[in-house]
């Protein structure tokens, strides 16, 4: 039971020294204490080293949080202390391993930047609290108390004096919210929410004039984001198709726009609002033409013919082949601006245009999701052989889920690219159908305020927090296989009853018939 | 009657992928079969020793292909997923072999008072063995805690969670490199006497084709390691309890035999081909750098789906066909070389739409079925 007890937690413990250390060499840790200097209001010059108290602080957090999650569910009170104490212990040596090679570096001066690129010695030195040699020992007694600490705070958390009182504050603050609601009127509960509705509405219509270019930029980029969620989600949420290959969609919206409003290819000057509903149609061909050959294919392999797809795209527009249609490496500049009722476009009409677009499309999602098609894609979703059976025709609705998604790829792209006044192939990577699928599985699939969401705290926060960027695709990628072992069904999951087993998304067969169809197949 | 009638142009509509596959297959087949005739009979610009270096550099990007199609298979065949993150895995192992070689490199082993000699020129032999060595146990061990940690939580959900959960367990492991060893590309240091570039010289028409040794040590070194893969799954007990797996986890467990072990071996051993094969890139082709890892796994990927994914000889002729088609197919075709990722996507494709099983796929569902 004891050997069993202290297995366990130094295991976490190693788990969490490694983590540390990871951090430490992705440099994730001044990152870290410069945020939390900004937190408390000590702002770090950019370039510059934060305080090495921060750097404790992030430390200490981290400590609790070992000792925090080494608490297991059974055992005594004092079980779970020791399971902490262990795991700090685990960690805080691990660390002052890691501490001691660091320090030797140091002291010897050798510069190891040329393979770890981040490890620089003012990191070492913060690091190690700025006490060299002695910052090792104090690394070992900070994880060892916080650790303690950690898991007593848990302990003291779970136990029934606090969950009791937790409770009566609980139905204290119930009473008082019951006490208030009687005594407002009655259209007060009836219309409340339409109020909040429009008081958001409102919010939405004042903040693009008045919050700055840069917040507008931001907030486009989520916009799009929104919109771009929305057309995969129409694929892989409503009719269960798993399609990696939306930049290349995107791509065709934003070429379109720009080809047909740039002097330098081509000089056609078609202007902005033909050349969007071009783009969206350019977009919708491609769909098609992507679709039609690979309708028959099953889940992953669609995935993969649909990532070859996008990138065959990008590198067509990248090689010389193309260069003198669609500009080659350089991209397209100098997109001509839209203009409206004669007034020409600026950050702040391209916010509005940006919130239309989206409120656009986020009314023609709920009525195709609760149409007569909207209902076939479910079918097709949940179960492709009944779908066929009760007479739904798999193809075309599968075709038209593609098409339609497409046309929102498309009409993302084409804002996007004249927003930016510049579309090149850089812009439509793999990155960008990989931050679309995050932006849908981490918000949440089917579920519109889930992929708002999931825009705003994977696109926004981001942008936002300059200092998150560079580890912003490394979160991405460690989100996506958290959530999918976490929390399948994203952040904000969707209100409609999941048809299939909990914890599902329910993408088409489940795995042993497919299975077998796929032996049968190959 | 009537209703014989009503549901003729449903029957024809419902099927447009029958109409579209052909004419797509023929517009493809059209294509292919102008070019080569305008390239081979109409210019005839290229001699033969152009084709032979052709051929030699498809022979040995072909054979790194097969190593990593391998692992890609031997995991299909099990867990019926797509290891995206394979790709990373072999990045992880072409990293672990420059480490490596840059380390041999630093030690001086020169008696005092000559010259100084690095231990990886002194004794090449030893270097390159330590480096495969470290790079397969590296990226073997990357490949069990990959399965360990974003695989196996996930054994029963459907199908698609896994695949979200591969594709970010690739992004993260690529950023995790980029992060950690920035993201310049870095020449691998290859011992002296295989040096990139130096190797036998053949004479074909007065005209020298170099075989080098990196590539000859690539070559035969992934055959070698396909042979031994083979005979360990075919008379092994490891080997017979990964086909039983493969073919039937409930019965296999039922017979005795621990199957998440099982599974984790596999992603073992895929990883430490991987792990060869990142070595073998980084030694022929002498880059490496975070992103490396990518191509060759899609390309890897398409080349198990060409010899039908899940069966083994088939990813390893699959492969080889890969490889020499992505190096004799735009000089054949006479197109830009910076296409030939084209070529192998388009291949990828066209084999989906049209055999999905694959070149050997019916091998495969006999023994199998």
């Amino acid at each position: 039971m004891n050997k069993d007890i202290i297995r366990a937690s130094s295991r976490k413990g190693l788990i969490f020294g490694i983590v540390m250390i990871f951090l430490v060499l992705i440099n994730f840790h001044i990152m870290a204490a410069t945020m939390i200097s900004k937190l408390l209001g000590t702002n770090v010059l950019r370039g510059s080293f934060p305080e090495v108290r921060f750097m404790i602080i992030f430390l200490v957090l981290y400590g609790l949080w070992v000792g925090w999650s080494a608490v297991s569910r059974e055992g005594t009170a004092t079980g779970k202390l020791f399971e902490g104490l262990i795991a700090g212990i685990t960690t805080g040596a691990l660390v002052a391993l890691f501490g001691l090679i660091l320090f030797y570096l140091l002291e010897t001066q050798t510069d190891v930047r040329r393979y770890l690129t981040n490890l620089s010695f003012p990191s070492i030195n913060i690091f190690l609290l700025g006490l060299n040699g002695v910052g090792i020992p104090v690394h070992l007694g900070l994880f060892t108390l916080t650790g303690l600490v950690g898991a007593s705070l848990k302990v003291g958390i779970r136990s029934q004096l606090f969950t009791r009182t937790v409770q009566n504050i609980k139905s204290f603050v119930n009473n008082l919210k019951l006490r208030i609601t009687s005594l407002l009127p009655a259209y007060v509960h009836k219309y409340g929410k339409y109020f909040f509705y429009l008081v958001m509405l409102f919010l939405l219509f004042l903040l693009p004039s008045r919050w700055g270019a840069y917040n507008n930029f931001v907030f486009g980029m989520v916009g799009l984001y929104v919109i771009l969620g929305i057309g995969l989600n129409i694929m892989l949420g409503l009719s269960g198709q798993f399609m990696i290959g939306i930049a290349a969609l995107f791509a065709m919206g934003a070429y379109s726009v720009a080809l047909l409003n740039s002097p330098i290819p081509h000089g056609v000057m078609l202007g902005f609002w033909p050349s969007l509903v071009v783009g969206m149609l350019v977009a919708v061909l491609g769909g098609l033409l992507l679709g039609l050959p690979i309708m028959r294919l099953r889940g992953d392999y669609l995935a993969i013919v649909t990532l070859a797809f996008g990138e065959i795209i990008r590198i067509l527009l990248n090689s010389d082949l193309l260069t003198d249609f669609t500009g080659g490496p350089r991209g397209i500049q100098n997109i001509q601006q839209p203009t409206f009722l004669a007034r020409p476009f600026n950050d702040v009409s391209y916010a509005y245009l940006i919130i239309i677009a989206m409120a656009v499309s986020i009314f023609l999602y709920y009525r195709l999701e609760n149409s007569r098609t909207g209902r076939a894609w479910l079918s097709i979703k949940e179960d492709t052989l009944v779908a066929r059976a009760t007479g739904v025709d798999v193809q075309k609705y599968k075709l038209l889920a593609l098409c339609v998604g497409a046309a929102f790829a498309g009409l993302a792209g084409g804002i996007f690219a004249a927003r930016n006044q510049f579309t090149g192939p850089n812009d439509h990577t793999l990155m960008v159908s990989i931050n679309v699928l995050s932006v849908v599985i981490v918000g949440g699939m089917n579920s519109i305020p889930g992929i708002i969401l999931g825009s705003f705290a994977l696109r926004g926060l981001p942008e936002l927090l300059r200092e998150l960027e560079t580890y912003r695709l490394l979160v991405f990628g460690a989100l996506l296989v958290f959530m999918m072992i976490v929390r399948p069904e994203g952040l904000w999951p969707s209100s409609r009853p999941d048809l299939e087993e909990k914890g599902s998304i329910g993408l088409q067969e489940n795995i042993e018939t497919e299975g077998k169809e796929g032996r049968g197949n190959g | 009657m009537e209703a014989n009638k009503r549901s003729r142009p449903k029957l024809t509509r419902r099927n447009y992928s029958k109409i579209i596959r052909p004419i797509f297959g023929i517009m493809v087949l059209g294509y292919i079969l102008w070019r080569l005739y305008l390239v081979l009979i109409v210019q005839q610009v290229y001699t033969a020793e152009i084709w032979v270096r052709l051929l030699i550099s498809g022979l040995i990007i072909g054979g790194v292909y097969a190593l990593i199609a391998i692992g890609y298979t031997l995991v299909y065949g099990i867990l019926f997923m797509i290891n995206f993150a394979h790709g990373e895995v072999m990045m992880i192992g072409a990293f672990a072999g420059y480490f490596l070689f840059e380390f041999t490199k630093s030690i001086n082993v020169a008696a005092p008072g000559e010259p100084p000699l690095s231990f990886s020129d002194g004794y090449p032999l030893i270097s390159v063995i330590l480096a495969f060595l470290v790079g397969m146990t590296i990226a073997a061990a990357a490949g069990f805690f990959l399965e360990k940690i974003a695989y196996r939580p996930l054994r029963k959900a459907p199908r698609l969670i896994p695949l979200i959960s591969a594709i970010g367990a690739s992004f993260f492991l690529q950023n995790a490199a980029q992060l950690l060893f920035s993201p310049q590309v870095r020449d691998y240091t290859n011992p002296q006497a295989i040096a990139r570039g130096s190797g036998w010289t053949i004479m074909i028409n007065d005209a020298r084709v170099i075989v080098t040794y990196t590539g000859a040590l690539t070559f035969i070194l992934s055959i070698l390691l396909m042979i031994g893969l083979y005979v360990m799954v075919q008379k092994t007990k490891l080997g017979k309890a990964m086909r039983a797996v493969a073919s039937d986890k409930n019965t296999a467990a039922l017979m005795g035999i621990d199957v998440d072990v099982i599974i984790s071996r596999t992603f073992i051993i895929s990883g430490a081909l991987a792990g060869a094969a990142g070595v073998m890139w980084g030694l022929h082709n002498g880059l490496v750098h975070f992103f490396v890892g990518f191509l060759p796994g899609i390309k890897a990927f398409t080349a198990a789906v060409l010899g039908g994914i899940g069966n083994i000889p088939g990813a390893m002729l699959g492969g080889m066909f890969l490889g020499l088609i992505e190096s004799l197919g735009p000089t054949a075709l006479g197109i830009s070389y910076q296409l030939k990722d084209v070529i192998a996507f388009v291949i990828m494709i066209v084999i989906l739409i049209f055999r999905p099983s694959g070149i050997l796929g019916e091998v495969l569902s006999e023994e199998k079925v």
